[in-house]
């Protein structure tokens, strides 16, 4: 959605006043299906990584039903330095849009919001010691939570990237 | 337009007062506040409870219109609030505030300790500090728009030398002084901390009018336990402070003037219709009222508000309870003894404990999870004195320990150690106690 999108820029221009946005996204799937056309519940070999309008991504393990979650590098960007992020309880069961953590910037503590329904596996620990990692690795290292997805094809309701990076040209 | 206010609610909208003593006004608050059309929403509390206004505020955000703007005027008792992600044994000293860790503890006309939703470091509110808030759409959000729009209501009555920082708080700037005064160049009046969430932007901020504990801030927001602490979340950054009412030599200035200017240029800036802001004007000066038009709803809401609507009321409770307000706490160590984590020196013993006395906690959301405790001088003594202690102190919870409970627990641990004499114990819990709250 182009006005979640367009909130977050105002505080963009610090971020990129001190270094260079430089977008980098994570090495391609090995290979991809035509857009729109793969149905990703029934092809569980293929790597799937999904986006919100909240600027939230999700990630399916290969062949597994665990999937790891994060905020986007736009997002990472847009909020500043990260000076804390809240991780969730083992075990916590979450519905979708419900949130699976936060994360403070700059005074503001923002929630980051479960794409899809699932049961938290892990926080990752080595933002405890370091949030810093989620403004230098949003969508590798910097990842929140593990969730087990208790269902997969939910995953296939959201934004795929190319999507995704439409809302943020809206 | 405005009408002549009507006393029945009408569905086509027409322009109504409701009565705060007539027998629906209550939980016509949360359905004007909720009412899609509700585009420009002016409210001041009546409360002084911290607890209250902080969760009519929240209520605010989750339930005003997602394209709607809000402003929320409240001043609290004296009070000290932490952000979301502090360390109320860090950032307060809990013996000078309130105790609510105990029942029946005394003293009910102390500062009260508050964690807020929003980030940020600790701030202390008392009646000369008037509280703004403004919930607006995080597409139009920026940190310092409603900084700037307090700046602009600051200069109106007089207080021309204000501005907002990098920090995007509104600072006073000093009169000019001599090469040799020790008067910062800045005084911070006001703070601002954020809660973002999916479509909605809240920034709120405390303002520093005329409060009359302006030299005595430190006294609530030092930790006696500081020089031995070090937490993951949240530092405060410390800055000295100034009243408003400071560069104003005129007597006109009052909390209401203040907030009257914080309304016009509120309204200016999301464009609220003159007779709306005239209307407010009037139903702010005390009137414990609502009025309602079309697009808009303004007027006052107090505890009542709080006890009537139920996602208010579990709002209230949940800043109350203790798992807030203190199991929420990031990650911490204390230790009276450098670390390799953690190398500052630290503050002489107290002259009563032996020099090899050694205290170290771990904590996870305010509880113990590793721990060294030992008094003895011999290290296999005190490595045997740690593990006792660790069986102990693991799993229980900091904000329920009292000095007694100390007392108790170093008594179950050490006392069966030769050359431990229960008034060292005693001694030495309340020593702990004294730091962390065991009052």
């Amino acid at each position: 959605m182009s006005s979640i999108a367009r909130s977050i820029r105002p505080f963009a221009s610090r971020a990129l006043a001190q270094k260079p946005f430089t977008c980098t996204p994570r090495a391609a799937p090995a290979f991809r299906f035509p857009r729109g056309t793969r149905s990703f519940s029934q092809s569980p070999f293929v790597r799937v990584k999904k986006y919100t309008e909240s600027h939230e991504w999700i990630e399916l393990a290969e062949g597994s039903n665990t999937a790891k979650i994060g905020i986007t590098n736009y997002a990472a960007h847009s909020l500043g330095d990260v000076v804390f992020v809240e991780l969730p309880e083992v075990d916590l069961e979450v519905g979708a849009g419900e949130p699976v953590g936060a994360v403070e910037s700059v005074k503001s503590a923002s929630d980051v919001l479960s794409p899809v329904a699932g049961k938290v596996i892990r926080g990752n620990t080595v933002l405890e010691d370091n949030a810093k990692t989620i403004n230098a690795s949003p969508e590798g290292e910097g990842w929140i939570a593990e969730i087990e997805v208790a269902d997969v094809a939910a995953l296939d309701a959201l934004l795929d990237e190319a999507a995704y990076n439409e809302t943020l040209d809206q | 337009m405005l009408l002549r206010p009507c006393l029945a609610w009408s569905l086509r909208g027409c322009v109504r007062q409701v009565r705060h003593n007539s027998s629906y006004p209550l939980e016509r608050f949360s359905d004007l506040a909720r009412r899609p059309s509700s585009q420009h929403q002016i409210y001041q509390s009546l409360s002084t409870d911290p607890y209250v206004n902080l969760s009519i505020e929240h209520f605010l955000l989750e339930n005003a219109p997602a394209d709607s703007s809000v402003l929320f005027l409240y001043i609290n008792r004296p009070c000290v609030v932490i952000g979301r992600n502090q360390n109320p044994w860090l950032e307060t000293d809990l013996r000078v505030l309130e105790n609510d860790r105990r029942f029946n503890s005394g003293r009910h006309d102390a500062a009260v300790y508050v964690r807020r939703r929003s980030g940020g470091g600790a701030v202390f509110h008392d009646e000369g500090n008037l509280n703004y808030s403004v919930i607006s759409p995080r597409t139009t959000f920026t940190r310092d728009k409603h900084a700037e729009m307090v700046v602009r209501a600051l200069h109106r009555v007089g207080a021309v030398n204000t501005s907002v920082n990098e920090r995007h708080d509104i600072v006073m700037k000093s009169p000019a002084t001599g090469p040799a005064s020790d008067e910062p160049k800045f005084r911070k009046v006001s703070g601002s901390a954020f809660k973002l969430t999916r479509h909605r932007a809240l920034h709120h901020g405390t303002c520093l009018l005329d409060s009359p504990n302006i030299y005595d801030l430190g006294r609530f927001l030092r930790s006696p336990a500081r020089g031995y602490i070090q937490a993951r979340g949240v530092d405060s950054v410390r800055s000295p402070v100034g009243n408003v009412s400071s560069a104003l030599a005129d007597s006109y200035f009052s909390m209401q003037t203040v907030m009257d200017n914080i309304v016009e240029e509120f309204a200016s800036l999301y464009q609220v219709h003159a007779d709306v802001v005239r209307r407010a004007r009037r139903a702010l000066a005390g009137e414990p009222d609502l009025y309602a038009g079309n697009s808009w709803v303004m007027g006052t809401v107090s505890d009542a508000h709080g006890e009537q609507e139920p996602d208010i009321r579990k709002g209230i409770a949940e800043l109350r309870s203790l798992e807030w307000k203190y199991t929420q706490t990031p990650q911490f160590t204390f230790s009276t003894y450098p670390t390799e984590d953690d190398p500052r020196e630290r503050p002489p013993l107290p002259a009563t404990l032996p020099s090899s006395t050694r205290v170290f906690l771990r904590l996870k959301h305010g509880a113990i999870i590793e721990s060294n405790v030992s008094l003895s001088e011999d290290g296999a003594v005190a490595s045997d004195q740690a593990s006792h202690m660790q069986d102990i102190l693991n799993g229980q919870k900091l904000h329920e320990i009292t000095t007694e409970r100390w007392t108790e627990m170093l008594r179950q641990g050490l006392s069966d150690f030769s050359d431990v004499d229960d008034a060292l114990l005693q001694e030495l819990a309340e020593y702990l106690g004294d730091l962390l709250g065991g009052q």
